[in-house]
């Protein structure tokens, strides 16, 4: 456990979350912002900076950009500014960033997140929209690096967190929930093995009553797992520092998915000394507030209130709903099954066999091979007694195999329970009959044999005996 | 303010611009008198004026989320000095 590793140290964790806006084209250029496309062939003169090229900023992206401080109980800046970030790389063909500096889009927010001692408000520093910068491939040739322009200039939202997170789980917890947030307000797909969410991690250590301790950076994590195992590393790196007597300098570093370790990539010295200015080719941005209330009023059910309408309208517990809204998809699925079904039985199912049937598809509930129609059908043969549970776990695998409904598959394989008392009641005398040693021992106080007995009556069945009235009728039977 | 031969060759080599020794004096001296000339502007009192980072009194134009492909990827490469499958070609940058 990673508590016990860092046991007398406090962990101080800050993310900065690149999320690409879902626009069709780049925040200040027309080109398309596809992914996977062929190298280069989305590159306008604006975003292979030529000379002379003038950016005009796309307006869809200042609405997802506020959209999403409102989804983060943000407030929104009527007034923001653009500001070039100077710095000198190859995939940056400006030799600047055009990002937002002191006046952003959007400043202090929180998203509430779970932890293991209940809820926990994380503070949002900022949201603010800057370009993104192209792709190097640094494998392809011992002397060469290659450079694709395709997602130079792609709008970006950096969501910065305040310093708030104690510990790997809290990171994920909140990378997890802003990531749900946009994907609901529909801001950012949020796909991170695509690039289009990423995370920079700030961690440091510091023994507990003392001041905070030297942080270090972490660039561009892209899954869930990576920000932890990054977070645990550099934890443990800068403790054994301290602990020997030496001092963690302030420096980013590169997290390597193969070993797990981080490294130094560059030192704070002087690659960060960005010197921003406005940017004269842009105008200050400038909301009116007309259209701000237009946009709140836009904004869809979050995870937070569908949870709480979840718990109130169907009695889940805040456990399930948890796991039913941490995805929109999820969530939507859910809601088209349980409409008018039994709550429990619905939850158990979606959550139960379902996700262990895409997980080990490795399917996303998108591609899920049964429509929540489909799903609802089987509830609704084992909600009426036509099936059991157990049936419908195999009924399930073979709509999965097949495509075929659920009733369409029962009557193909005639597989059904039988919920007829007087066909159940003949079984069961036929077991009790045909054990009479059994039964003397039961009535004399071996309450275990009644397993015994209920077994024999499902084996005479061959399965299909509802075992609810396989075990009231021989409950009632023995206490004769 | 005063813009000493240090902050000059930090300034060159972030923008990646060599300056050979000959030239630190006058480039120094020339890049001085640029900012003496700036430093007038802090005679103006300015204690009642609101920042702004733009002289234009204009609202920021805005576009359509539409696109507009102009170029290929052999148009957009046609000046790189290196290419190859159609990336730029650099020298390695990793360190």
């Amino acid at each position: 456990m990673v508590a016990q590793m860092i046991e007398g140290w406090n962990l101080v964790i800050g993310i900065e979350i690149h999320a690409q806006v879902n626009s069709k084209s780049k925040l200040f250029s027309s080109s398309p912002t596809d992914f996977g496309s062929k190298p280069n062939s989305q590159v306008s003169l604006i975003d292979a900076a030529m000379p002379g090229m003038l950016p005009v900023i796309n307006k869809f992206c200042i609405e997802q950009a506020v959209k999403s401080g409102i989804g983060l109980n943000a407030k929104i800046n009527k007034k923001s500014i653009f500001d070039r970030k100077n710095y000198f790389y190859q995939d940056l063909p400006q030799g600047y960033q055009i990002s937002q500096y002191k006046d952003p889009i959007v400043g202090e927010g929180f998203v509430e997140i779970e932890t293991e001692n209940g809820q926990k408000k994380i503070g949002v520093e900022r949201l603010h929209l800057e370009q993104d910068a192209g792709k190097s491939l640094h494998d392809q040739d011992p002397n060469f690096t290659f450079v694709d322009l395709n997602r130079s200039g792609i709008a970006l939202m950096e969501i910065v967190s305040k310093p708030d997170m104690s510990s790997p789980e809290e990171a994920i917890e909140y990378v997890r929930k802003v990531r749900s947030i946009l994907r609901y307000l529909g801001t950012c797909d949020g796909n991170m093995e695509q690039g289009s969410l990423r995370a920079d991690v700030n961690v440091s250590v510091n023994k507990p009553g003392n001041e905070l301790g030297t942080r270090c950076e972490i660039k561009n994590l892209n899954s869930f797992k990576f920000i932890h195992a990054a977070i645990v590393y550099e934890a443990k790196r800068q403790i054994k520092l301290i602990e020997q007597g030496e001092s963690v300098n302030q420096e980013t570093r590169l997290f390597n998915t193969q070993s797990g370790e981080t490294r130094s990539m560059r030192s704070k010295e002087d690659a960060h000394d960005y010197r921003y200015f406005p940017d004269p080719d842009l105008l200050p941005l400038t909301l009116d507030d007309d259209w701000i209330k237009g946009l709140q009023e836009s904004i869809p059910e979050l995870p937070d209130q569908i949870k709480e309408r979840l718990i109130k309208e169907y009695s889940l517990s805040s456990y399930d709903a948890n796991i039913i809204v941490s995805d929109k998809a999820t969530s939507e699925y859910f809601e088209d099954v349980v409409k008018n079904r039994n709550p429990k039985l619905v939850t158990t199912w979606v959550t139960g066999e379902l996700f262990s049937i895409l997980n080990k598809k490795n399917l996303i509930i998108e591609d899920s091979p049964i429509t929540s129609k489909q799903l609802g059908e089987l509830v609704d043969n084992i909600e009426n007694g036509k099936i059991s549970n157990r049936q419908a776990k195999e009924v399930l695998e073979e709509m999965c195999e097949s495509g075929k409904g659920a009733l369409e598959i029962i009557d193909e394989k005639g597989v059904s329970q039988i919920s007829d008392e007087n066909e159940i009641e003949s079984l069961v005398d036929n077991v009790l009959n045909s054990n009479p040693e059994n039964v003397k021992k039961y009535k004399n106080g071996k309450d275990k044999l009644f397993g015994f007995f209920v077994g024999e009556a499902m084996k005479l069945s061959k399965g299909k005996a509802n075992p609810k009235i396989v075990n009231d009728l021989i409950k009632k039977k023995l206490s004769q | 303010m005063e813009f000493d031969k240090k902050s000059l060759l930090k300034l060159g080599k972030l923008a990646r611009i060599s300056i050979s020794d000959d030239k630190l004096n006058n480039l120094s001296k020339d890049l001085n008198s640029i900012l003496e000339f700036v430093d007038q502007l802090k005679e103006i009192k300015t204690d009642q004026v609101d920042p702004i980072s733009n002289s234009l009194n204009q609202k920021l134009e805005v576009r359509d989320d539409k696109v507009d492909t102009k170029n290929s990827a052999e148009d957009i490469l046609e000046n790189a000095p290196e290419k190859e499958m159609d990336f730029f070609v650099v020298p390695k940058v990793i360190e």
